[in-house]
């Protein structure tokens, strides 16, 4: 199992659209993803568990992927959250105001 | 008092009454235990609404990003397991475990401290009324029969809506999304019911009970008028009303000109209660039988046998006989069961006889069923939108081969069936001398034809204005189909909208158009106008 921390740059948190992005993504992986929310655990690949958890923007989170490819997995995850799950150009924005 | 203008008339005159909105309530599901042995179907039943579901959001993603995301809510395997554990375990239904799982998604955004991630169980609300609707089959509000005289108000209505038209409260019905050539749009004109559709801004500004005139023939919907507009309606109605007892005094007589030229006055229709509404008005043939309703109502392509026993009721309710326009879908008329491609420019594309063409054994079912009614009473089969001999030919050339296949198969059917085409492409009239030949008559569809002449999209807001068929070109167009059926000796006919304007009916006569084929609705207008106009008025 490995792990990482990340935080949320989306400026309305993880809402439905960045959801179903990050979902995406989680179901692309073959190892299984879970997000460490404060003392919540999350599977990635639920883009109603993600949503449901309400993550705001400029939380810390942490990912935990445990399978045979979880490294590139993890790797995966956390670019995909860095770049702003599909609203970078809204993240930008957000940052500078 | 407000006001709102809209363009598309689905079918005109006046009413005044109380709004009724149509909701698409759903209900919070009837829970019922699930046998052991049916659980796995339980849970195929819940994967096909699923299914469904994700292929509607699928199409719709493309257009607006929303519904990516409802999309992937649709797909998440955590949802479609969630809901198998609990009809697996607990025996429930599909779509009382559905529903539990979504009340607890909904209950934890709706407590949400974040007002924007509160108004997320928007999102997932849809979503589940999306599933539910498949689950369940559609749901709508209910109208009791008691009560005051309504207008309906609606986002849109479906075909499974047409009851509300039989309740003799509703007086007419306004839709913010819609088109004329909707089903429903044309089952109001056919029975004289007041409609306009693509009404923006109704359901904002209508309330439950808001007291509504609807003009439908100006195009336009006030809403909580004053007493003189509501005064200026009334005596519109009085006038309306006086003029529709004039028309009726000289239904009986035969539809003749004051000079003694007599033509056919037949009735459009989609299905075989239209056609009942065309004889029982009077009408003694059905000159426009839409075909396509009776696929886009199925969930199939129906059957030979299926299409054979509506048509041969239908050749047997009309003393006349009945033309039958082969399946006529593309455009802005789809299938719930096949998948059209996306196009740029639908009216130009893949529709109509293209599609027949195409689809050779959904064709040759078609006209194996026209032909076999037609052993049974007077049908005549009708090809839509050709623009070459060609495809006239090779649609001649499936007529032929399946006189074969029925020969083969022993069963009866007619050799020697009318067969004719619509004219309502520029290639048709271009090459109206060439066709008229060929075919045994002609019909002109003017909605079609006045959209595809003018290059003018007849849903164009913009542009409706100029959407004219009064348009010297158009005028132009008709004149000529008419002239080259008369050179060979075959009748022309008109099934379009202008078939039945007061303005052009003289005006046709005088062109020699030797049949109007109509909503039934307008069936004493047209015959009144008719006895009331010359063929020669200088003569």
């Amino acid at each position: 199992m490995v792990s990482q921390k990340v935080t949320i740059i989306n400026p309305s948190g993880i809402h439905a659209r960045p959801a179903g992005e990050l979902a995406k993504v989680a179901k692309l992986c073959n190892s299984e993803v879970m997000l460490l929310v404060k003392d919540r655990a999350l599977n990635a690949k639920s883009v109603l568990n993600l949503m449901a958890a309400a993550v705001r923007c400029g939380t810390e989170i942490t990912i935990q992927c445990s399978g045979e490819t979880e490294k590139e997995d993890l790797k995966r995850i956390v670019e995909a959250i860095k770049s702003g799950l599909g609203e970078a150009g809204e993240a930008y924005e957000g940052n500078q105001s | 008092m407000k006001e709102i203008r809209v363009s598309k008339k689905a079918s005109e005159g006046i009413a005044v009454g109380r709004a009724f909105l149509v909701e698409r309530d759903i209900l919070v599901p009837v829970e019922y235990a699930v046998e052991e042995v049916q659980k796995e179907g339980e849970c195929k039943r819940f994967k096909q609404a699923l299914l469904d579901s994700a292929g509607e959001l699928r199409a719709l993603s493309e257009k607006d990003e929303v519904f990516a995301a409802h999309l992937e809510i649709v797909k998440d395997e955590t949802l479609f397991d969630g809901v198998c554990q609990k009809i697996m375990d607990e025996g429930k239904n599909a779509e009382k475990a559905f529903w539990e799982i979504m009340e607890d998604y909904i209950a934890v955004f709706q407590s949400m401290e974040d007002e924007y991630m509160r108004e997320r169980a928007a999102d997932i609300l849809d979503v589940r009324n999306r599933i539910m609707e498949h689950l369940k089959g559609r749901k709508k509000s209910f109208l009791s029969d008691e009560g005051d005289k309504v207008i309906l108000v609606a986002e849109n209505l479906y075909p499974s809506d047409t009851a509300f038209l039989d309740n003799p409260r509703v007086l007419g019905f306004i839709t913010q999304k819609g088109s004329m050539t909707s089903h429903i749009s044309i089952m109001a004109k056919n029975r004289g019911v007041p409609a306009l559709v693509g009404a923006e801004g109704i359901l904002e500004e209508a309330k439950q009970d808001d007291l509504i005139i609807l003009d439908a023939g100006e195009g336009r919907i006030l809403i909580n008028p004053d007493e003189g507009t509501c005064r200026l309606y009334r005596e519109k109605k009085r006038q309306e009303a006086l003029r529709a007892e004039q028309y009726l005094s000289s239904l009986s007589l035969p539809a003749c000109t004051k000079d003694g030229r007599r033509v056919k006055v037949y009735g459009n229709a989609g299905n075989l209660e239209e056609v009942k509404r065309a004889v029982a008005a009077g009408m003694e043939g059905v000159g426009l039988f839409r075909s396509e309703f009776l696929y886009m109502e199925k969930n199939h392509f129906p059957t030979e046998e299926e299409q054979y026993l509506v048509y041969r009721e239908g050749a047997r309710l009309c003393k006349e006989g009945i033309t039958i326009r082969t399946l006529d879908i593309g455009g802005d008329k789809k299938l719930p069961y096949f998948s059209f491609e996306e196009e740029e420019n639908p009216f130009l594309g893949w529709r109509a006889i293209r599609i027949s063409l195409a689809m050779r054994e959904v064709f040759k079912a078609q006209l194996k069923a026209i032909l076999r009614a037609g052993s049974e009473g007077k049908v005549r089969i009708m090809f839509p939108m050709l623009i070459s001999l060609e495809e006239w030919e090779k649609a001649m050339a499936v007529i032929e081969e399946c006189k074969e296949e029925l020969k083969r198969e022993g069963k009866a059917y007619k050799s020697h069936i009318p067969v004719g085409m619509m004219i309502e492409t520029p290639a048709a009239v271009l090459l109206a001398e060439e066709f008229a030949k060929k075919a045994d008559f002609f019909s002109i569809g003017t909605n079609d034809l006045t959209q595809y002449i003018l290059a003018i999209d007849r849903g164009n807001k913009k542009m409706a204005s100029q959407y004219d068929y009064f348009h010297p070109a158009v005028l132009s167009a008709v004149q000529m189909a008419i002239q080259a059926a008369h050179n060979e000796g075959i009748e022309a006919a008109m099934c379009g909208e202008m078939a039945s304007d007061e303005r052009a009916v003289p005006m046709l006569l005088q062109m020699g158009l030797d049949e109007f084929s109509i909503a039934p609705s307008q069936y004493p207008k047209v015959k009144y106008l008719i006895q009331n106009s010359f063929f020669h008025p200088h003569e």
